[in-house]
């Protein structure tokens, strides 16, 4: 017996459009967890209650004219809040846009509402998506929905908690050193970064134009898939966007990994992991070869490159686009925020220069040498099991909390300087009950692939699925589905 | 302060008119150092023809 609030995207999508829910009804559902859950979250920014029932009345309404306007019809949704919608609050999760009002709507929410969704509410973020954790001063700290003191991971903190706690049937995140991954891994969700160039970023906030990512987080691979299909493509208004045809991702999902060659790395992304992490690995990849894949553990090459030169890139835009208020309202950051972009403003040109330009020869070395070897990498999303939002709260730690902070996002961070495709499943839990996430990377244009492998895991595993302990006391109503 | 540190204070403040905001700030801005040392170790990587264009190029060429 499932809950509305309990479906996936799709399921929540489909009993809309088979009439075995209304949007209402969905609506309903999520709200009552949302009030049960979210006082101890914290994951929304604001929400617009009024406006997202119009709206679910509307999809009802057309519902009974047989007017669907696609295969999200009907289904609420929220987003990380610096998704420009015309009129709407947007506030970056920063004080310094906390009334701002944008006057454009983001290609990606235009076209998740064209597909039939609306969106709620505007999601709890690092400030200007500016942290691995969650920690946000101008709105209050997101926390885990598996144990509130741990962080959510970041810098999509709300849109990781608010799936998680099934209050929100999927969430646009971006990630731009692991941003949608690590609130995935860290909720225990799932969650995409896209090529870079396959999705759109016009009208969504920039912190990097080199590294800017936007994908969904959802409960399953499968979700992620429809959501995939619908915001992959050019856009004539981000020229940045790939003219490189969109597959029907969902389509591509049929369980079959037979043949599929796993690299699992033996260099940097082990690194000093957690013993429950590599545990968790194991058995992820144990299950993928249950299922025909092979495993092969590799070196990989240019790691040094990778990561040393990932770390100018985007620290140097995210100080350039800031510049102004780092002058004159630096005292409105989080310390966090104005801390780690202070350093940006030293780093020669040179060094930023260099680090574009030996990034198309980094992705060509490394991926002709280990993508000749296997298909995909396998790798832990985080490396350790996850730390409390004490413990990498720089703002108020000791010095040296800054290397705990750090350290959360170093395995996904190479996939951003990349430009890889990859994706985070959660495969277990922790000691302390917290998920653990498996990241899957692939060639450039490979989504269909990590989302296929994804699929497949969670087709004989049933972590995804599993309800947080913060949703024990809801008690969420709604047509009971079976 | 150390004189790497006031360095690099020095010159965000000359370049740019920013002060440091705060004592995160001015540690993680000494550790421009360890950045310092990871281009050393790279040195003699980049090739003439290097240029940022070619990514977009390269992801194309290496994708499926």
């Amino acid at each position: 017996m499932v809950g509305l609030a309990d479906l996936s995207l799709v399921e929540a999508a489909d009993a809309v459009r088979n009439g075995e829910a209304t949007s209402m009804e969905l609506l309903d559902a999520c709200w009552a967890n949302l009030d049960a859950a979210n006082p101890e979250l914290n994951a929304t920014i604001w929400l617009d209650r009024e406006g997202a029932e119009q709206a679910a009345r509307a999809a009802d309404r057309a519902v009974k004219e047989q007017a669907w306007l696609g295969p999200l019809h009907g289904v609420p949704l929220a987003h990380k809040d610096m998704y420009y919608q015309a009129g709407r609050l947007c506030t970056c999760g920063s004080a310094l846009r906390k009334d701002w009002r944008p006057g454009v709507t983001a290609t990606v929410i235009e076209k998740l509402h064209a597909a039939g969704a609306y969106a709620f509410g505007g999601l709890n973020m690092a400030e200007f998506a500016q942290n691995p954790t969650g920690h946000n001063r101008a709105f209050g700290d997101c926390h885990n929905p598996w144990n509130p003191p741990y962080i959510t991971g970041g810098s999509s903190s709300g849109s990781g908690a608010s799936v998680a706690a099934r209050f929100n049937y999927a969430a646009l995140g971006s990630d731009t050193g692991g941003s949608i991954r690590l609130p995935a891994a860290a909720c225990g969700v799932t969650g995409i970064k896209p090529t870079q160039t396959r999705v759109s970023r016009f009208g969504v906030m920039p912190l990097s134009f080199s590294a800017d990512n936007v994908g969904p987080l959802a409960r399953t691979a499968r979700d992620c898939a429809r959501i995939m299909t619908l915001i992959a493509g050019h856009d004539p208004r981000d020229p940045t966007s790939s003219h490189e045809p969109v597959p029907d991702y969902e389509a591509t999902l049929d369980g079959d990994v037979r043949g599929l060659r796993i690299g699992v790395p033996s260099t940097w992304f082990l690194d000093e992991v957690d013993a429950p992490v590599l545990d968790a690995l194991e058995h992820a990849l144990a299950v993928l070869v249950a299922r025909g894949a092979t495993v092969h553990r590799i070196a990989l090459p240019m790691m040094d490159a990778v990561t040393t030169y990932g770390s100018i890139i985007s620290r140097v835009e995210a100080a350039t686009i800031h510049a102004q208020w780092m002058r004159e309202r630096a005292g409105e950051y989080g310390i966090h925020i104005s801390g780690r972009m202070y350093g940006g403003y030293a780093i020669p040109a040179a060094y930023y220069v260099e680090a574009l330009a030996r990034r198309g020869p980094v992705l060509r070395a490394f991926a002709n040498e280990v993508f000749a070897k296997v298909d995909v990498l396998a790798t832990p999303t985080i490396r350790t099991c996850l730390p409390t939002l004490a413990d990498t709260d720089i703002d108020h730690g000791p010095p040296g909390t800054e290397t705990k902070f750090m350290a959360v996002s170093a395995n996904t961070r190479p996939f951003n300087y990349l430009g890889l495709p990859a994706v985070s499943v959660n495969c277990g839990f922790d000691p302390s009950g917290l998920p653990i996430g498996l990241q899957i990377a692939a060639r450039p244009f490979a989504e269909a692939r990590v989302l296929k492998v994804a699929d497949a895991y969670q087709r004989d595993t049933e972590f995804h699925m599993r309800r947080p302990p913060v949703l024990d006391a809801a008690d969420a109503p709604g047509v009971i589905v079976a | 302060m150390d004189p790497f540190e006031a360095e690099v204070e020095a010159t965000i403040a000359r370049w740019h008119g920013i002060v440091a905001p705060n004592d995160p700030a001015r540690r993680m801005a000494a550790d421009l150092i360890s950045t310092i040392r990871a281009f050393e170790a790279l040195r003699g990587t980049l090739v003439f023809e290097d240029e940022p264009a070619s990514f977009e190029a390269a992801l194309h060429d290496t994708k499926e």
